[in-house]
């Protein structure tokens, strides 16, 4: 027996997209399964430059001119805290020891003292924190200065 | 009498079109932003955090140093070498095949690659006393380019 109405269903067929979306959502939690993200971190990059206080104790090529040192020493009165002494300055404020290193290296740069030619030794002690470290490492870093090392612990 | 006739089917599924414009521009994002199958031997840890930093392209040229507080007031460095991780020790008498010492594998990465860089990776609450022996390490290999691993600050 013909059926009448058969012959007017229509289809409303345009391209068949379960595959693609089959395929599209595999791919996208695979890139959300194996993808490392690597926008959440960066490298604070050091040179590790010449000093006689410095580490390792790296010998300059002969006829070199020594760096101007900057020491700033860094202890840990408790394991919370830490506080910096640079020239007669004792902070444990970040802003205070970056505006008091922008000062110092001002002043070394009025005196002829090229910022290239000047050399931070952080100098900590053996209990503090590398927390606080790389926090007195990048307010050198804000001060513009170029070279950045540490010293033997005191 | 008049007959009424069945209305016209239509195949009435959901619309996917919206679907797949989202999922692919997922897709497209994913794709530029993940790294896949780039491993450094980076591991979990609380590092600090900073506003300054850059960001380095070519990993190729770096070891990744993983330093956190180990026993007896030395650090437990750990790597990975030659695609494999293993623990790097400080003192070249105490090491072997499977825990190499750090001024060794530091000394002959350096010798290869002039342009080598040693990553720091340390846990933001570990002491100065655990990083020291590594940075001096580094000094003693001559790897002149040491890096240290920070967290992006979020504000």
């Amino acid at each position: 027996m013909k059926i009448r109405g058969a012959k007017l269903v229509h289809y409303d067929s345009g391209p068949n997209m379960t595959p693609l979306v089959d395929v599209v959502m595999v791919i996208l939690i695979f890139l959300m399964l194996a993808g490392q993200f690597g926008g959440m971190e960066h490298y604070l990059m050091s040179n590790l430059p010449y000093s006689e206080k410095g580490l390792g104790g790296a010998k300059p090529p002969s006829g070199a001119v020594p760096d101007e040192p900057l020491d700033i020493r860094v202890d840990s009165p408790s394991p919370d805290q830490w506080v910096a002494q640079v020239g007669k300055i004792r902070t444990s404020d970040i802003d205070q020891l970056t505006q008091q290193l922008a000062k110092m290296r001002d002043d070394l740069n009025k005196a002829g003292t090229g910022t290239d030619r000047i050399q931070i030794v952080i100098s900590p002690g053996r209990n503090v924190k590398y927390d606080y470290l790389i926090a007195v490492y990048e307010a050198a870093m804000k001060a513009q200065y170029e070279k950045i090392a540490f010293a033997k612990s005191h | 009498m008049k007959r009424h006739r069945m209305p016209d089917i239509k195949e009435g599924g959901v619309n996917v079109t919206p679907l797949i414009d989202i999922v692919m521009c997922l897709i497209i994002f994913f794709m530029l932003v993940a790294r896949i199958g780039v491993s450094t031997g980076a591991e979990k840890m609380a590092i600090p955090e900073t506003i300054q930093g850059k960001k380095i392209d070519d990993m190729g040229n770096t070891l990744t140093l993983n330093v956190r507080p180990g026993p007896g007031d030395q650090p437990f460095v750990t790597a990975l070498v030659d695609g494999q991780p293993c623990q790097l020790v400080l003192s070249e008498s105490r090491a072997s095949k499977s825990t190499p010492s750090l001024v060794g594998v530091l000394s002959a990465m350096q010798k290869k690659n002039p342009e080598f860089k040693a990553i720091i990776r340390g846990e933001k609450d570990m002491q100065y006393k655990y990083l020291e022996p590594v940075l001096q390490s580094c000094s003693q290999a001559k790897v002149t380019k040491v890096d240290f691993n920070t967290k992006v600050v979020v504000r």
